[in-house]
């Protein structure tokens, strides 16, 4: 009795064909409406995860040591922000320096940057180390 | 009255989509700004911290037969948290990790046997948790 009344409904929906594009129109937009909204929300949210990291970026120098022993100047460095970190640049006295790259902190991580730069015992330098996302530490230094 | 405006406005279909989506839009600037701007208050509360918090090192002395130590007073509004200690002299610069509590206003002897007391000229620091840095040097 019940399969006879199933089998009868779907009779019935197969054979009335009136108002099937409403149906699908409405469908698509729903389709598309869903993606768009998606698609802002995805957005949104790189968007303002960039913005937090780029904002929550907080490197500092513990210590700078002129290592006359390698003939290098060697860079301690903290990460005390939000947000990973990574060295794209070191400048001395303005000019791009090498350094044993990539440097890479992570969250409350610390470690040497090592600076290959040949200094001078009694001069100053201008050490300004740039992240990855423009974030610049930068301060006076004097050799030993 | 009220039931005029009702039954107007559930006849009257037109303009409801622009509505939805200027609603729909609405929701999503109020989320990148609210966003943007509690992280924003958050960042600057700890610079703020960060900005207030002073710790100084008033003096290290040789502690037993080989160990340091080292009174060190928190002269600012916050509580801090000590956590590395470096000695450095003329041939090396050495980082000790550390974790010392000062309230406000405290002073502490901070005693290290694992940390030998340096023989010539050397400038010993304190790093805080919010990256601020004390210094005493002992020619």
């Amino acid at each position: 009795m019940r399969r006879k009344k199933v089998k009868k409904l779907v009779k019935r929906f197969l054979r009335d064909k009136r108002a099937i594009t409403p149906v699908l129109s409405h469908l698509l937009l729903t389709v598309v409406a869903v993606a768009i909204m998606s698609l802002a929300t995805s957005a949104t949210f790189m968007i303002t995860t960039n913005l937090r990291e780029t904002m929550g970026e907080r490197v500092i120098v513990e210590d700078v040591w002129f290592n006359s022993a390698t003939g290098t100047v060697d860079v301690y460095m903290r990460n005390v922000g939000k947000a990973d970190s990574q060295v794209s640049g070191v400048y001395v006295n303005h000019v791009d320096e090498s350094f044993n790259g990539p440097f890479r902190l992570e969250v409350n991580k610390h470690g040497w940057l090592r600076i290959a730069y040949s200094w001078d015992s009694g001069e100053s330098y201008y050490i300004d180390i740039v992240t990855t996302r423009g974030t610049h530490v930068a301060s006076y230094y004097k050799a030993p | 009255m009220l039931q005029a405006i009702t039954k107007r406005l559930k006849r009257e279909k037109r303009g409801i989509s622009t509505v939805i989506v200027v609603m729909l839009s609405l929701v999503l600037v109020v989320m990148i700004v609210g966003n943007v701007v509690l992280w924003s208050y958050q960042m600057n509360q700890l610079d703020m911290d960060r900005m207030q918090e002073t710790v100084t090192i008033t003096d290290v002395k040789k502690h037993g037969s080989s160990g340091t130590s080292m009174d060190i007073k928190n002269t600012g509004p916050l509580s801090l948290r000590i956590v590395a200690v470096w000695i450095s002299t003329s041939t090396t610069h050495q980082r000790y990790d550390a974790d010392l509590f000062l309230n406000s206003g405290e002073s502490v002897t901070y005693i290290r046997e694992d940390i030998e007391f340096p023989k010539d000229a050397f400038v010993a620091k304190v790093i805080t948790e919010r990256g601020n840095v004390a210094v005493f040097s002992e020619d």
